[in-house]
């Protein structure tokens, strides 16, 4: 009789801890808890918090940019586009209108850019024309034909600490340096790492067989900086132009 | 008084390369050649894509001037701030003139009243540059 007093006593008291405690296990939603395991593996990843400027200076002696290798049909384009310049023509893009640069001019503005980390993606913010590119890290391929945008579409993967983003699909108006175009064939794969605490560098590669003979690779470093993101609104006070020459203008009024 | 000058040494060996004018071209500013005005600010305005400073000057050039500046996401984080510059400062300041010859220009520095010399374009001597000289960069 003691002893059923006792294991009754026991299960009241189980009964009103479970009570008092967690919903039982059976509640858990799957959904919260696949998220959960999500989320906390992103702190495994490499810690690339703060945000991050070019090194304009140079100071961390990152080799020079290589001589970019041209098929006959792009130097050809080039040289017009220079001859037109000593016509005063082609001095200033559609960027003095506030028209942002995309890939992948938008990668070496004179304002830092910062990391998002998320389980399918990775955000890239660009103070520059405050702009953002989207990288996929859950496996999707790029879209078969995708709208070409002037950030392009990109997918990720990390081997090790190096991340490596694959982008497809870009605006016919982008450039690749001053007088040089794209075609649709375009494929930029940037490396990134932290090299250093204070350093990320990323190397990027333009493929593009219209106009480069060999894939072009250049390396730059980005250093750290105990900051934050500022506004960067271009049409808040824009006084600047370009006309569709390339000629240069400026309101004083 | 307003001083014409070819660009100097001083700020030959001062001035750094500039990939903060990404927004534009140096096109429309004749970079060989530095002026110098004494004025009063009629207006400082802190906005993007670049600041924007009206000038008086009197005596021998008089007028107004209109002078763009690097963005405020530039000089914020080169030691000025949206109150550098006030309606009524007296200020000495440099400038790579408009070669289109209208009063305006892009300003290279300013000298306050206190003798305090702000820059605007990157320089050696601005806080960001001394603070990586100091650490051996």
């Amino acid at each position: 009789m003691m002893k059923r007093m006792t294991v009754a006593v026991a299960l009241l008291a189980s009964l009103t801890a479970c009570q008092k405690s967690a919903p039982p296990a059976a509640a858990v939603d799957p959904a919260v808890e696949a998220r959960t395991t999500a989320w906390a593996a992103l702190a495994k990843l490499p810690d690339w918090g703060g945000v991050w400027e070019i090194d304009w200076r140079n100071s961390r002696g990152s080799p020079p940019r290589p001589q970019m290798k041209l098929t006959p049909e792009a130097q050809a384009r080039l040289d017009a586009f220079r001859a037109a310049q000593k016509k005063g023509e082609n001095l200033q893009g559609d960027v003095a209108n506030c028209v942002p640069p995309g890939m992948p001019g938008i990668m070496s503005q004179p304002y830092p850019i910062q990391f998002l980390y998320q389980p399918d993606r990775i955000v890239i913010l660009t103070e520059a024309y405050m702009m953002y590119r989207v990288v996929f890290m859950d496996g999707r391929p790029h879209p078969e034909d995708p709208d070409l945008t002037f950030h392009g579409h990109s997918t990720g993967k990390w081997e090790g600490d190096t991340l490596v983003i694959e982008s497809v699909g870009f605006a016919a108006q982008n450039r690749l340096a001053p007088g040089i175009g794209h075609s649709d064939k375009l494929k930029i794969t940037e490396r990134i790492r932290r090299v250093a605490p204070e350093w990320l560098e990323i190397q990027t590669t333009l493929d593009d067989p219209e106009i480069f003979t060999e894939p072009y690779t250049s390396t730059t470093s980005y250093r750290h900086l105990d900051d934050e993101l500022r506004e960067y609104v271009c049409l808040e006070n824009n006084r600047d132009g370009a006309d569709s020459n390339g000629r240069p203008s400026m309101r004083l009024e | 008084m307003n001083r014409i000058r070819r660009i100097g040494l001083a700020v030959a060996a001062g001035a750094l390369a500039l990939p903060a004018l990404a927004h534009h071209s140096t096109a429309m500013f004749d970079f060989t050649k530095t002026v110098e005005y004494d004025a009063t600010v009629k207006e400082f305005l802190w906005t993007n894509p670049h600041t924007w400073t009206t000038v008086t000057v009197t005596g021998k050039n008089a007028g107004e001037y209109g002078l763009e500046g690097m963005s405020p996401n530039y000089l914020a984080r080169n030691g000025w701030t949206k109150r550098t510059l006030k309606p009524g400062d007296k200020v000495t300041v440099q400038v790579h003139p408009l070669k289109d010859g209208r009063k305006g220009g892009f300003m290279v520095s300013a000298k306050l009243a206190d003798g305090t010399l702000l820059y605007n374009l990157p320089h050696r001597d601005t806080p960001a540059a001394a603070a990586a000289a100091a650490q051996g960069r």
